[in-house]
């Protein structure tokens, strides 16, 4: 019965899709029924394609990619356990939620919220240092495209590495940074010598209270980049920092100058 | 009057812009305090409903693909629109949709999904989320016409219209940015053009003549231009002159490359245009 059916398969491709799931139902029969390992082995190798697709869904998590397909293939073999031909709904309409249930309850159970997160500073940290690499190549700060092709990832994934940077304070200015090892200089460090350079005296024809509030490192890069007219990679080399976190400081304190003169505007 | 969604984008629909509706997402849940997991699965499902009017609303050819975003007390709701073939040929289970999985994927993943084949055509996929965190801190606002944004396509690679003006912020950002890699933009100008865009957001509100406040961006190699309407007469010029911040100058103007204003009857609109000269 099971040879005729192959053959009526491989002699009328035309007829696929209906000797398809008359042969699906012939395997789920053989599998619940009567427990033939190579019948399931075959609903397996089916349904491989798409259980794969859907573990490629959440590839953007920290989780390996062979860890995510597992867990999926976990929630096929279940689908293929449970689903009952004689409903009429098609197996992938069953199996779909079943497989991506499963998924989600592993990133429940091992901590979405701790996972993503800490696999998102990783990648964050990755592109910082190669941004700084192809930058000092360059000699000007690379493209999305570029650092993706370089971490071969895509570009959604560095930009939204880019986005995390703007986000984690943990990036911190002390974060070691690569070629830091050799001197030991810390950011902190680094700006000491900048403040005295950029001593904002220049500024204090125009400068009013608002500025004062913002840090003395921030104000320089600001300094630099809207009165200098420098790039951010320029101020990064010259403060001993990397332009992502050039941007992120930059973005902070223009955020703190307006909500300071906004302030001041509508108390006074 | 209607009632305005509190974001409605409008795009073509190609696969790369399906970026674009993620980020734009991913800005609004992350601004709203939204637990990753529902953040997850509105990207996943709604990527699924605009792949398939990539795909299959308009047999190959270029089309509008709309995307609307109401935020509520621990949901939202997206409504993916198109003005393509009918929903008969997507949401059939034995239609060439339902080879791929994505309908299995968003009716996994919403907890209410909706299917409507409006008369002038198209289909509408309405999706109801679960986003716990996010608060109903924007108020549907209405609004006199309706907003059409398709007519403001293709002339703009992307378009948003944002109700109330303060959601801005959240997103605009972020689309742009996303537009600026697309465009060959050096990290440096697009965090530039991130500094733009927020500049342009904080001082919006005061600016629009309407409740709501609409952006139109377009892209093309290292050139990228962002236009913010409806502004009130004289407030383009109002609009640059706020974002001088004592001592550093007039913000959007010194990242800017050129502004222009175009001056309507009753409003006028701000054109910014951004470059990338890796000048050094």
């Amino acid at each position: 019965m099971t040879s005729e059916t192959t053959v009526n398969r491989a002699s009328n491709p035309s007829a696929r899709p209906r000797g398809a799931d008359e042969n699906l139902g012939e395997l789920f029969a053989r599998w619940q029924q009567r427990q033939d390992a190579g019948a399931r082995e075959a609903l397996v190798e089916r349904f491989m394609p798409l259980t794969r697709s859907l573990a490629r869904r959440y590839d953007r998590s920290s989780e390996p990619f062979e860890d995510l397909l597992q867990v999926a293939s976990l929630g096929l073999l279940k689908a293929i356990d449970r689903f009952d031909p004689a409903r009429g709904h098609s197996f992938p309409s069953y199996a779909v939620p079943t497989i991506l249930g499963e998924m989600r309850r592993y990133f429940r159970d091992c901590g979405w919220s701790v996972h993503v997160p800490r696999g998102d500073q990783e990648r964050a940290l990755r592109v910082r240092d190669a941004q700084e690499t192809l930058a000092n190549e360059h000699g000007h700060a690379p493209t999305v495209g570029q650092l993706a092709q370089y971490l071969e990832l895509d570009s959604e994934q560095v930009l939204d590495a880019l986005q995390a940077i703007q986000a984690y304070e943990s990036l911190s200015l002390d974060a070691p940074r690569p070629g830091a090892e050799e001197d030991g200089t810390t950011f902190g460090e680094a700006m000491g010598d900048e403040d005295e350079r950029y001593e904002l005296v220049e500024l204090d024809a125009t400068v009013v209270a608002a500025l004062d509030h913002i840090p003395a490192r921030e104000r320089a890069m600001l300094y630099m980049r809207f009165v200098k007219d420098m790039t951010q990679t320029e101020i990064a080399a010259q403060v001993g920092l990397s332009q992502m976190q050039i941007s992120r400081l930059l973005r902070r304190s223009l955020d703190q100058l307006r909500a300071l003169t906004r302030d001041g505007v509508d108390g006074g | 009057m209607v009632e305005l969604p509190n974001v409605r984008l409008s795009l073509a629909n190609t696969a790369e812009n399906i970026v674009v509706v993620r980020a734009v997402l991913s800005g609004l849940a992350e601004s709203g305090g939204v637990d990753a997991s529902d953040l997850s699965d509105i990207r996943t499902a709604v990527s699924e409903a605009c792949n398939n009017v990539v795909m299959h609303a308009y047999e190959g050819e270029l089309g509008a693909m709309d995307v609307s975003i109401e935020l509520g007390d621990d949901v939202m709701l997206v409504i993916v629109r198109d003005h393509g073939v009918g929903i008969g040929e997507h949401a059939r289970e034995d239609g060439p949709y339902a080879d791929g999985i994505g309908l299995h994927v968003i009716r996994t993943l919403t907890r209410e999904v909706g299917f409507e084949e409006p008369l002038g055509g198209g289909t509408h996929v309405s999706m109801e989320f679960a986003a716990h965190g996010l608060e109903a801190l924007y108020p549907r606002l209405l609004a006199g016409p309706d907003l059409d944004l398709t007519g403001m396509m293709p002339r703009f690679t992307a378009a948003a219209s944002i109700a109330p003006v303060s959601l801005a912020r959240a997103i605009i950002p972020r689309l742009a940015g996303t537009l600026a890699a697309r465009a060959h933009f050096s990290t440096d100008r697009l965090s530039d053009i991130q500094l733009l865009a927020d500049a342009l957001t904080a001082h919006a509100a005061r600016a629009v003549c309407e409740q709501h406040v609409s952006f139109g961006i377009s892209v093309q190699p290292r050139d990228l231009e962002l236009r913010v309407a409806p502004l009130r007469l004289g407030q383009a010029e109002g609009l640059i002159r706020a974002s001088d911040l004592d001592g550093l100058g007039r913000v959007i103007e010194k990242l800017a490359d050129r502004h222009e204003i175009l001056a309507g009857e009753s409003h006028e609109t701000l054109a910014l245009s951004m470059l990338d000269q890796r000048r050094r």
